[in-house]
This record gives C-alpha cells, structure tokens and sequence, in this order.
C-alpha cells in the first residue's frame, strides 16, 4: 500500500482484503463444526453433570452450549458483512471505469499481444470484409461497433457486459439475506401454544425467554386427529383451527404438517400433539373417621375437600404411568400447613396400596382425558427480504456461471487486391471455453470471407 | 416378474463392469476399453433410470405414492445416478474419456453401499408426515445434483494430483499422456466446483423455504443444516481463491478434495454422528 495513505486507507484495505473473506470464512466453518459437536442448547446444571465443572466452565464462558446465539459468533457474522460490503464498495468503481473503457483505434501492434489471437487472409478488401464479419458476428450474438484502425479499418465486439457485475448481486444478496434475518429477531417472535381440543387460547409461550405473548386474536382447536399408516407409523397430523375476533369467528382452517395458517402475519404450524387431563371425579375418604366424600377436581384447579379446609388439586397427567396404566398426579395441603404433599394415583387399579395421601385413601371414579395440539406460532416480517435475498443470489450465481464478459477487437488491413484480418479476444472467465468459442468464430468467418 | 429392486441390482454390477473397464483402460492405455466403459456406462444409466422409474410406480402400487427420494437407500442410488449423467455429460462435451475412472467408482461404492450394507434399509416406506411436501423432491434433487457435482470435481482433482504426481516421477507413468493436460483438468474442476456450488446453493435454499412452510423456521442450525453451510463456505472458498488470488493446480486440487470431504460428512456423518432433524436419512 502507498506511504501516503494513512490509518483510514490501511482499515479498508485490511477490511476489504481477501485474506479477511478466507479467515472469515474459515472461522464460521471452525466456529460452526463445534456447534454441531456439542449438544446445543443445554442449560449450565446439565452442562455440569455432562462434562463436569472444569470443562463445563470453559462451555459456558465461550457460550459453546448456545454457539449459534454467542456474541463472538455474532461478530464474526458482522465482520463477514463488513468485510463483503467494503471489498464490494471498493471494486465496483473499478469495474464500471474498465467496462466503460473503449480503444478508440486498433492497431496491429496491440493486437499481437493477445494470447488468444488469429489471422487469415480475405480476398475482399477491408472495408468489405470488415462489414461482412460484422454481419457474423451479429448473428453469434456479438453486437459489433466500427473504429478506426492506425492502418485498415478495425471492429470491437462484446457481449456478456453485465456479467462482471453479477459478483455483486451475490454479495449484496448476502446482506440482504442477513439483514432480513436480523428484521425477523428484532420485530418478530416465535412461541409455542398447546389447545386442548375445544379450547381457546390466545396467549403463546416465547421459544426465547419465558415471557407470554398475547395475540391480538384467539384460536380454537375443534378437532386434533392422527392417521396411521396400515403398518402403524403416522401418516398425518391435522388440527381443526377456528380463529376468533371478539369471539366472532373470522377464519376456519384445517392445519397440517407443511401445511400451515397464516392470520394478520402470524402462522399457526402443527408441531406436536399429547394427551392431556380435562377433569377427575375422585373419592377421598378420611381413614380416620372413615367419612367418604367425592368431588370433581378440573386439572390444575384447586379445591376444598367439603367438610375440611383441606385443598386438593391434580398437578399431572399420565397415560401410562410406569405401564400401570393412566395415572393422575394429586397435591394435597392439609389446613394451616405449609407444605403440601402429592402422590401419583392409579386409574385402573383403585386397590393399589400407594392410592393414598396422607390420612385420605383416594380413588378415581371417572378421569376425563383429552387431546391437545401443539402449535408453533411465528411472526417474521423479515422473511420476504430473505427470500428476496435468495432469489437474487441465485440469479447471481447462476448468471455468473453460465455467462462471462466476452471481447472481440478485429483488425482488417489491406494486402495485395485483398485484406489480411487479424483477431483478438478475450474473457473475464473460463478462457479454455472462449477459446473454444472463438475457434468456431474464426472457422466461420474464414468460410465467409 | 421384473422389479426395481432387480433392475437397480443389476445396474451395482454394471456400474462395477465400468468402473473395470475404465480403470483398465487407464492402466493398459487402451481407448477401446474406455469406450466399451462409456458404452456399458450409458447402458447402466439408462437401466437405472427405469428401475427409479418403476420404484416411483411400485410405491403408488403399494399405496404411498411418493418419489423415491425419502430414505437413506434412495438418495443414495439417486446420488450414483446424477454422478454418472453429470460425468456423462462431461465425457461427452469434452470427448475426454480418461476422466470416468474415479467418477465411476464413486458410483459403484454407493450402488454397492446401498444394497450391500446391513444400515441401509431398501424397502419401499410410507412418508412422513414432515416429508409429505413438493419441496421434498425440489430439495433433494437439487442437493444431489450438487454433491454429485462435487463429486465429480473430487474425481477431476484426484487425477489432477495422481497425474502430477506421475509426470513428477517420470514422463511416462501410467496415466501420463492419456488424460487431458493439467490446465485442462484444473479448468474442469473449476467448472465443476462453480456448477456444484450453483446446486448446492439451490438445495441449502429450497431447504430453508421448505422448513419455513413446515416449521416456520428457515434456518434453525440443525446440523445437517450447518455442515451444508460449511460444505458452502468451504466451495466458496476455493472459488475465492482461484478467482481473486489466482490459485491453480494442486492448492485448488486439495481444496476441491477437502470440499468434497465435507459433503462425505453432511451426507453421512451427520446422520450416523450427529442428531438432528434429518434423522429419517439413516435408515
């Protein structure tokens, strides 16, 4: 680099460099290959019994259980962008100022320095066969324009011109894939929502933090249905949804897998489903004065045993506890105590020793179970620039491979009755292919001259 | 009665019939042998095509009716068939017969690979309900035309380095002569890498569509998803330094060959090694 320039011309040089693209590059390979390596997403207390606490500090002081997320991952996303802006920035001005360049004259001289060159000999003379070359030329794609030649009459040709700049719309197709995907982390949200069937819910459990989010409408399950194939492994999820406005009913779908809903830029995708407890009719009886009393507990609802002030309430659900069958999960809390105390409580087995809490042998006369749906809910506003940013990397990529900037000058000088013409070329990429194409050029122009 | 399975059994043998002849050929320098190779080469393709074709029909027969590109045994036979229709190509356009020596024995160890190995599960399955998508078969077809690519480059690479190697210990190794010039093979590479690196891009995009309409999310750092974004930068790499620095030869050889390592392990090693969404691929 120039003495000259000072400290802002070295940052862009060094920020622009290729160097910086390949260390980049090599970085989020390296950084990415660990992130597939270490389990993802773990929490610290089980970091600690996975790997114990010396290396499980080192984890967690690098945030290599959450790599993707990590500040220094983040900045290394950050200098890949600034890195592709700035080299991007600093090369177009060259490009435009060589593909505005133009010879204004030929002259043999210049030409015999080119590597993929030919020469043949018309009986025309040059004037002639300059016109007749470029009517070929034409007719291969190669729009031609006359200049004057220091000696003859000379011919410049090119096609492909915009392909030097595809470069570019891949490197700006890259911003703007990254940009949309940070438009989605700021304004959007992704959550999870379970509706049990014939329920309705409006709020969603953030996938990041633990905070709800409340949406401006609510959802209703009508119907979650599993199909099977004949030999037993599923075959379609589907959910029957119904959203509500006010509790006015705006919009009714059927969702499956790949299969989504969309409501005022949010979509509903079926993501999971489970049983869940409705209520249970359950029988509790004082063994110390043998007073039966049944009451029907709705799940995670607290109730008053009648006659007590003892409250009760069914915390979980199973539908095979252990292979004993389904089994409800009862917390107790004696009146005036602290602590409350639980136990599971087998449906189908009401002799079971363990049904029993405290001084209260317990039974289930009737347990009501039900489906949920789970839902993964999401609203991305970002996504139309990162599709946006695809298609345009894809047109860049694949325009840059199928074409090249071709160039063609040509030079006719008079020789006896006839001409002698020289020709030149050259490619802003995959020369053997130019070379191959100009072959066949020249082949047909010597049969037309 | 001919089945799939039949045709696609028969095809492992002719592709291992190529990859002799070619292999032969290079060794003996004799051309016809190359041009029986490319004869029984396009034979098999054609062979292969049909046995595809019919395991197409025999899953509608069964009632599952989805493209055979849903399981590990499939995508495998359709990696052997775009491995061989791109060398073909190839072969064609630039009449360079030399070059099916390593292009067809990729082809073969995956026929074999498929039908031989006791992981690989050949039997005609019903579709997940995640897989039940168009995108399945613009996702897969894409990927696979760009490993296959790939692969090819890797064959070009190696002959490049073996050719190198010989023409360093005498003038006339084995090889030496009877395959194109080294500028010629680097300049194959490079197309191949480009053209690969095109595919590949389709397939990591068509994927991230694809999970956005199923999963809304279109990118979630799975790690078959990650090792695809490594397999792209590590390509992007190589065209980089052949582009800006000016690299040739064996520097780029090597590279081709390290990019190709990495597909090798998105496609095998993140099922076997790795857990992840992609999980259905191991069978």
């Amino acid at each position: 680099m120039d003495q000259k320039h000072g400290f802002g011309q070295q940052l862009i040089g060094a920020l622009a460099s290729l160097k910086l693209t390949l260390f980049v590059f090599l970085a989020l390979a390296v950084g990415s290959i660990l992130g597939t390596l270490l389990p993802q997403g773990l929490s610290e207390p089980e970091l600690q019994r996975h790997f114990g606490p010396g290396i499980a500090g080192w984890i967690a002081a690098f945030g290599l259980h959450d790599l993707y997320h990590t500040g220094w991952f983040r900045l290394l996303l950050l200098l890949l962008c600034v890195n592709l802006a700035v080299c991007s920035l600093d090369r177009l001005p060259k490009t435009i100022k060589l593909m505005s360049r133009r010879e204004e004259t030929l002259s043999a001289k210049k030409l015999e320095k080119f590597s993929t060159r030919y020469s043949l000999s018309s009986q025309h003379g040059p004037e002639e066969a300059r016109s007749r070359i470029a009517k070929v030329l034409e007719t291969a794609g190669f729009p031609s324009q006359f200049v004057p030649g220091d000696q003859g009459h000379g011919l410049i040709a090119e096609k492909g011109r915009w392909a030097p700049y595809m470069v570019y719309v891949v490197h700006l197709s890259v911003l703007v894939v990254l940009f949309g995907a940070l438009l989605g982390s700021i304004l959007g949200f992704k959550g999870f929502m379970n509706i049990t069937e014939g329920e309705v819910s409006d709020s969603v459990a953030a996938t990041t933090g633990h905070g709800q989010i409340m949406l401006p409408f609510s959802v209703r399950c009508d119907d979650f249905s599993v199909a099977f194939y004949d030999q037993g492994t599923p075959k379609e999820f589907r959910s029957d949804l119904v959203i509500l406005e006010n509790g006015k009913e705006v919009r009714k779908q059927t969702i499956r897998v790949n299969d989504p809903l969309t409501y005022q830029g949010i979509t509903f995708y079926q993501s999971s489903y489970g049983t869940t407890l409705k209520e249970a009719e359950v029988e509790f009886q004082d063994k110390a004065n043998g007073k039966s009393e049944r009451i029907v507990l709705p799940f995670r609802q607290i109730r008053l045993i009648p006659g007590t002030q003892d409250r009760v309430q069914v915390v979980e659900y199973e539908q095979d506890f252990n292979r004993f069958g389904p089994a409800i999960g009862i917390l107790l809390q004696k009146d005036g105590q602290k602590e409350s105390s639980g136990s599971w409580i087998l449906v189908d087995k009401p002799d079971f020793h363990g049904n029993r809490i405290m001084n209260y042998g317990i039974r289930v006369i009737r347990a009501e179970a039900s489906q949920f749906t789970g839902l993964q809910v999401k609203r991305d506003p970002g996504v139309w620039w990162v599709y946006g940013g695809f298609t345009a990397m894809l047109l860049g990529i694949g325009l840059a491979y199928y074409t090249s900037h071709r160039r063609l000058w040509i030079l006719a000088l008079p020789e006896g009755k006839g001409s002698k013409v020289i020709l030149a070329g050259r490619a802003s990429k995959n020369s053997l292919a130019f070379e191959q194409e100009f072959n066949g050029l020249c082949e047909r122009l010597k049969a037309e001259l | 009665m001919v089945t799939s399975s039949l045709l696609l059994s028969i095809t492992t043998f002719t592709f291992l019939a190529c990859s002799v002849l070619y292999m032969a050929g290079g060794v003996f320098r004799q051309k016809q042998l190359f041009f029986v190779g490319s004869m029984v080469a396009s034979g098999s393709l054609i062979l292969q095509t049909a046995g595809i074709l019919l395991r197409w029909k025999e899953s509608y027969d069964l009632g599952y009716g989805h493209a055979p590109l849903s399981n590990l045994y499939e995508s495998l036979v359709f990696a052997a068939w775009a491995i061989m229709l791109i060398y073909l190509v190839l072969e064609y356009r630039t009449k360079q017969r030399s070059l099916g020596i390593f292009p067809c024995l990729i082809t073969f160890l995956a026929m074999a690979y498929a039908s031989f190995s006791t992981n690989v599960d050949a039997k005609i399955q019903p579709l997940l309900p995640a897989l039940k998508s168009n995108w399945l078969i613009a996702h897969v077809v894409t990927c696979f035309i760009g490993y296959a690519a790939f692969a090819v480059a890797a064959g070009l690479s190696l002959l490049y380095l073996a050719k190198g190697k010989a023409m360093g210990s005498s003038n006339t190794g084995p090889a030496s002569g009877f395959v194109p010039e080294p500028r010629q093979l680097d300049e194959l590479n490079h197309q191949m890498v480009l053209f690969g690196f095109l595919w590949l891009s389709v397939g990591i995009i068509t994927g991230s569509v694809w999970a956005n309409s199923a999963w809304g999310t279109y990118w979630s750092w799975d790690p078959k998803e990650t090792w695809s974004l490594i397999t792209w930068l590590v390509y992007a790499a190589v065209l980089h330094a052949r582009t800006m620095q000016g690299w040739r030869g064996n520097r780029v050889a090597w590279m081709s060959l390290l990019g190709f390592a990495c597909v090798i392990f998105t496609y095998f090693g993140v099922n076997f090694l790795l857990t992840g969404l992609h999980s259905y691929a191991t069978k």
